[in-house]
């Protein structure tokens, strides 16, 4: 065994070495680098799951943003429609206020008319009772008193119920 | 007329400045020799070469793990990238054979001999190695060329200027006469250092062993003697044959660990010498790359099969349990 190398010193040297190498590398490599790898597991670990929940609660948000969209796009409708039908109601309304406004505005009208073609009416009998008056004094080249003539003339017309029957 | 490309001239003039320098720049006839060397001794007890080898090979690995793990970062980033790197898979490969729970319990060790092995092959091809050293007066050897460093006269292997000399260790122009004791030497390279690591391994799996099963019940597998004692007289003798037979191949495993390490780390250095003798420069190369896979496999080998044992310790032993 001595010429092979073999002998109890050296052996206990290197089994000094080996078990001093073990101990350093388990201070200063094992020891730290698994636990190093079994907090990266555990995180990752983590992270995972909270992955999987944000990614639930992103599609949950999501529902409720698409229902809160629908909600508003049904609100939005219901509006226009409403508002669409005011304005009907005003259109509506309008149109009849101007139809009774103008009622009222061609009433008058024809009320002025028919005063004032009363009033021309009655301007008229009196410029054709002169007239008459005149006509007959030159006829007659007599001249009756103005106010027996007028009550003369006064009298034909009564008569006359056709000229009566135009001017009422 | 022969054409010829520039690479194939380039080839030719390669070769052929191989073959004029292999005849001044061969490398000595190796020196061949099992016993670590001394080289020097501390209060009498001697320091051989591959102790210093076994202590570099420690500052090494602690060097580079305390460089590793000094500030860890949740980010890994370079040599504790390489490093966590490194024993994740070798977590898994440990994991891969002896299942999750025991690898934690084994990984330790297994990881020690695996690096140790394997650092220490590869810093073994560092240039140094079994070169540089001190020359031991002898009746034979080489001359070797010696160097004054801080007072110390260092010689070294020189390429193409070793004679072998039968004169004994005077000192003339061409250096020191005398055998070469390298500062360096494989730390595997000697029956002392594989025969430490075996050792290692044998008590480790012994106290995996009896950890689980408790002293008495994993003596059993060695000394059974339940059969005897019920009275079954011939299969209590096998049981007995058995557990001794348990008990040598427990020997036998530590002689075949020292051994298959000790010879493949051996049988490379001798090689790595006699290819550097034979051709010179470049053939070597091709070696070097062999004793890679070699020193990567012993350390597999000799981790792989600690693992195992480790595993069929742990493991029930027959249907007493």
């Amino acid at each position: 065994m001595e010429a092979l190398g073999v002998n109890l010193p050296g052996l206990i040297a290197q089994l000094v070495n080996v078990f001093l190498l073990l101990g350093l590398l388990y201070m200063v490599l094992y020891k730290p680098m698994l636990k190093a790898l079994n907090q990266r597991s555990t995180r990752i670990k983590e992270s995972l799951d909270q992955a999987e929940y944000i990614k639930e609660q992103v599609a949950k948000t999501e529902q409720q943003v698409q229902e809160r969209l629908e909600a508003a796009r049904k609100e939005g409708q219901a509006i226009v429609a409403q508002a669409g039908q005011a304005g009907e109601r005003f259109k509506e309304e309008a149109r009849q206020e101007g139809r009774r406004e103008a009622e009222v505005i061609m009433a008058r009208a024809r009320r002025e008319i028919e005063a004032e073609r009363d009033e021309a009416i009655a301007a008229l009998r009196r410029e054709f009772a002169d007239l008459a008056i005149l006509a007959a004094e030159k006829v007659t080249r007599e001249t009756l008193d103005r106010a027996k003539h007028r009550r003369l003339i006064q009298e034909v017309l009564e008569e006359s119920s056709t000229f009566k029957g135009e001017g009422a | 007329m022969l054409k010829l490309s520039p690479k194939t001239i380039l080839g030719a003039v390669g070769v052929l400045a191989l073959l004029v320098a292999s005849n001044f720049l061969k490398g000595p006839p190796p020196h061949i020799a099992l016993p670590a060397e001394k080289v020097f001794a501390v209060f009498g007890f001697p320091i051989t070469n591959t102790y210093i080898a076994s202590w570099l090979t420690i500052v090494v690995l602690v060097g580079l793990s305390w460089a590793a793990t000094r500030k860890m970062a949740a980010v890994p980033r370079g040599v504790q990238n390489l490093v966590e790197a490194f024993i994740e898979l070798f977590l898994n490969f440990v994991e891969g054979i002896a299942g999750r729970e025991n690898a934690r319990r084994f990984f330790p060790v297994v990881t020690t001999i695996f690096l140790f092995v394997i650092t220490s092959a590869y810093l073994s091809l560092l240039p140094g190695f079994t070169t540089i050293g001190i020359v031991k007066t002898e009746e034979h050897g080489q001359s070797f060329k010696v160097v004054e460093i801080a007072g110390l006269r260092v010689a070294f292997v020189a390429l193409g200027a070793a004679t072998v000399t039968e004169a004994s260790g005077e000192e003339s122009a061409e250096g020191i006469k005398g055998e070469l004791v390298a500062f360096l030497r494989g730390a595997n390279t000697e029956l002392n250092t594989p025969m430490a690591l075996a050792v290692l391994s044998a008590i480790f799996v012994e106290y995996w062993g009896i950890s689980t099963w408790g002293l008495r019940g994993y003596s059993t597998k060695f000394f059974n003697f339940r059969q005897l004692r019920q009275g079954r007289i011939m299969m209590g003798f096998v049981d007995i044959f058995v557990g001794f037979m348990e008990l040598v191949s427990e020997l036998a495993r530590l002689i075949s660990f020292t051994f298959r390490l000790f010879g493949n780390m051996f049988a490379g250095e001798v090689l790595l010498g006699v290819i550097t003798f034979l051709i010179p420069l470049v053939a070597v190369l091709l070696f070097f790359g062999l004793e890679l896979l070699v020193g990567f496999v012993q350390a597999l080998v000799f981790a792989g099969l600690t693992v195992v044992f480790g595993v069929v310790a742990v493991a029930g032993h027959g249907e007493e349990h």
